[in-house]
């Protein structure tokens, strides 16, 4: 058995440095008040599939959905090595976490001999993302949650480190399972996984990306598979700041600072 | 009519706080719905130690002990809260927002169909909807989710209820069975590394927290004397845990406590939203950051555009003077 990963792609709001309002006056995202990029976490789901493959040989599939802003994150994991991608032909904004997971396991079953699934654990959008736990439950893998790095891999297993509230802790699995990512993961250089490789870019200039639809997928009607709707959006008032910028080499002005907020002004 | 189940995640020996406000939070919604709530605790040799989750607001505690329960594991632990789900009847399912509750409570709701919401900050009943709200967008927007496939199965976050003082309540407790076979136990933890608590850090009035941007030794060891000085307790981000210069207690945010002191003195952090979650309703916020870019920076009361290594000795010194 060698290992046939499959990594979920997420093209995702990209909320650092998020100014302004980001929502309409009937609480809707505003189109353009945030840009998208491909979810780091599922970079790292990615690099760590890539090295999973590096070291006990196999094949590594991307799947995502279709695209939500200008950023085409299957090319992008064809640039980095993946063999071959994937997508699905829906809309990701329309579908709650279920019904997209409900996609992407026919999309894994389809696929036929995966043994092994990657995600990203957050969306920075939401803090949290249960689309991992989603896919696991419906695919009835093992799962491994909250992974930051994977310590070592064979044919039939994986382990992988976690954080945990006091600490750490490696846990092996057999394989079939899936593993979600967090971001701080990767030994050698924990922020940087793989660039996009110039050769790959050109290699992949022309591939075409098949698309499954939610009817190839039998999943016709995927918004069925809803289990949440949202009920209301409204924007958090901001926590108004006033923020003081403090001359750090002015002494008597540090000592004054400090003496304020110690009196909890 | 809300039937309740909550999900108590035992931490050193006993449920935990935030399992505990989780308690609290379905008690007043059960009160105000009409219905009842039961606590699960799931470990090895914890019956006494839970045993007053009835006078802090359970009807009925089930308690499951196994050997194989001593540590959690995603298997056999959704094998056993799995069994308490298809035994009984609920309406809404809670977790703490913790590793284990993010862990269980999706895979749970995935398995049986139901919808489930992560992390929420509030719940609330609206026109008769119960309705779980999470704050998202960096923070920015607050969204309530309607479950429409029950039962609603939510993880809430620290700070979600006051627990309440021991009450009078006179609940059952029982103990449940464990049932586990092979399949639950597919994947095993191979090593573990969990320090004993040393700080408690939710009781601190004044945090000095170190973020990546110490650098190193010296630059911690400053920060270090900065919180002697002004008699605090140290914090840290996962980045200083990570790199072993203090233990994992000292951890600020989304895998670390949650703190609301009065004074908050980020030193070199750079302000990610895992690290902010757990400190941003602190009272006065002061950030020192050479980038004054840093999400911190824009979010605090006071902030020194500066490198901490020349700036905290000359802040020592003003308090020492
Ligand atoms: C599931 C999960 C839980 C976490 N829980 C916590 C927690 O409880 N507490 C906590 O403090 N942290 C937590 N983190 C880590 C958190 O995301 C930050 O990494 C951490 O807070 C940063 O610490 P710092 O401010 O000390 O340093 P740094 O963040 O090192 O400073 C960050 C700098 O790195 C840059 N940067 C970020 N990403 C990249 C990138 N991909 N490439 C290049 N540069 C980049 C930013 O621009 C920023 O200036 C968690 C992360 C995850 C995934
Ligand atoms: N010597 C320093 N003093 C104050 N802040 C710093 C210093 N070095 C880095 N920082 C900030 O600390 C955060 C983490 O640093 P880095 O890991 O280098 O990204 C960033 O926001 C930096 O801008």
């Amino acid at each position: 058995m060698s290992v046939h990963a499959v990594v979920i792609a997420r093209e995702m709001w990209d909320t650092r440095d998020l100014v302004g309002p980001v929502l309409d006056a009937n609480g809707a995202v505003k189109p353009g008040a945030v840009s998208t990029r491909f979810e780091p976490q599922d970079l790292n789901a990615l690099e760590s599939a890539l090295r999973i493959k590096e070291m006990v040989g196999g094949k590594v599939t991307a799947l995502s959905f279709n695209a939500i802003g200008d950023v085409d994150v299957l090319k992008e994991c064809l640039y980095r090595g993946a063999d071959e991608a994937i997508r699905i032909g829906a809309n990701p904004i329309d579908l709650d976490t279920a019904a997209a997971a409900t996609l992407a396991a026919a999309a894994i079953r389809r696929l036929g001999d995966v043994n092994l699934v990657l995600v990203g654990w957050t969306a920075a959008e939401g803090e949290s993302s249960v689309l991992g736990s989603c896919l696991a439950g419906l695919l009835g893998m093992e799962q491994i949650s909250f992974v930051d790095r994977i310590v070592e891999a064979g044919d039939e297993f994986v382990i992988g480190r976690r954080a945990i509230e006091m600490g750490e802790e490696d846990i092996r699995v057999d394989l079939p399972a899936l593993l979600s990512l967090g971001v701080a993961l990767i030994e050698d250089d924990p922020r940087a996984p793989r660039p996009a490789k110039a050769m790959l870019k050109l290699k992949h200039k022309k591939t075409e990306i098949p698309v499954w639809s939610p009817a190839d997928l039998g999943v016709p009607d995927p918004a069925s598979n809803a289990t949440t709707v949202v009920a209301a959006m409204e924007s958090v008032p901001e926590r108004v700041i006033e923020s003081t910028a403090v001359d750090p080499e002015d002494e008597s002005g540090l000592k004054a600072m400090l003496e304020r907020v110690l009196k909890g002004e | 009519m809300s039937e309740i189940l909550v999900y108590i995640q035992i931490v050193d020996g006993g449920a935990g706080d935030v399992s505990l406000q989780a308690l609290a939070c379905a008690r007043s919604l059960a009160d105000s719905t009409g219905g009842s709530v039961t606590a699960l605790a799931l470990g090895y040799d914890i019956g006494a130690s839970v045993a007053d989750l009835v006078e802090l607001g359970a009807d009925r505690l089930l308690v499951a002990e196994d050997d194989r329960l001593s540590h959690y594991l995603t298997g056999p632990y959704k094998r056993v809260v799995r069994s308490v789900l298809d035994a009984n009847r609920f309406d809404v399912v809670l977790f703490p927002a913790t590793t284990e509750g993010n862990d269980l409570a999706p895979l749970l709701a995935a398995e049986l169909g139901c919808g489930c919401v992560v992390g929420c900050d509030a719940v609330h009943v609206k026109e008769g909807k119960t309705l779980f709200r999470r704050t998202e967008f960096d923070r920015k927007v607050h969204t309530d989710y309607e479950v429409t496939v029950g039962p609603a199965i939510a993880t809430l976050r620290d700070g979600i209820a006051d627990i309440p003082a021991l009450g009078e309540r006179r609940g059952e407790a029982q103990s449940i069975a464990v049932d586990l076979g092979p399949a639950d136990t597919r994947a095993q933890v191979v090593n573990r590394d969990v320090v004993p608590k040393t700080v408690n850090l939710k009781a601190s009035r004044v945090i000095v927290a170190a973020g990546a941007g110490v650098g190193g030794p010296d630059g911690f060891a400053l920060v270090k004397d900065l919180a002697e000085a002004l008699d605090a307790q140290m914090g840290a981000t996962r980045a200083v845990v990570d790199a072993g210069w203090l233990p994992a207690d000292h951890q600020i945010g989304q895998t670390g406590v949650t703190v609301r002191p009065d004074l908050y003195i980020a030193c070199g952090i750079s302000g990610a939203v895992q690290h902010w979650v757990g400190m941003s309703d602190s009272k006065t916020i002061v950030a020192i950051n050479t980038d004054k870019n840093a999400p911190m920076m824009k979010r605090a009361h006071y902030r020194i555009e500066a490198d901490l290594k020349t700036v905290i000795p000359k802040m020592i010194k003003a308090l020492s003077a």
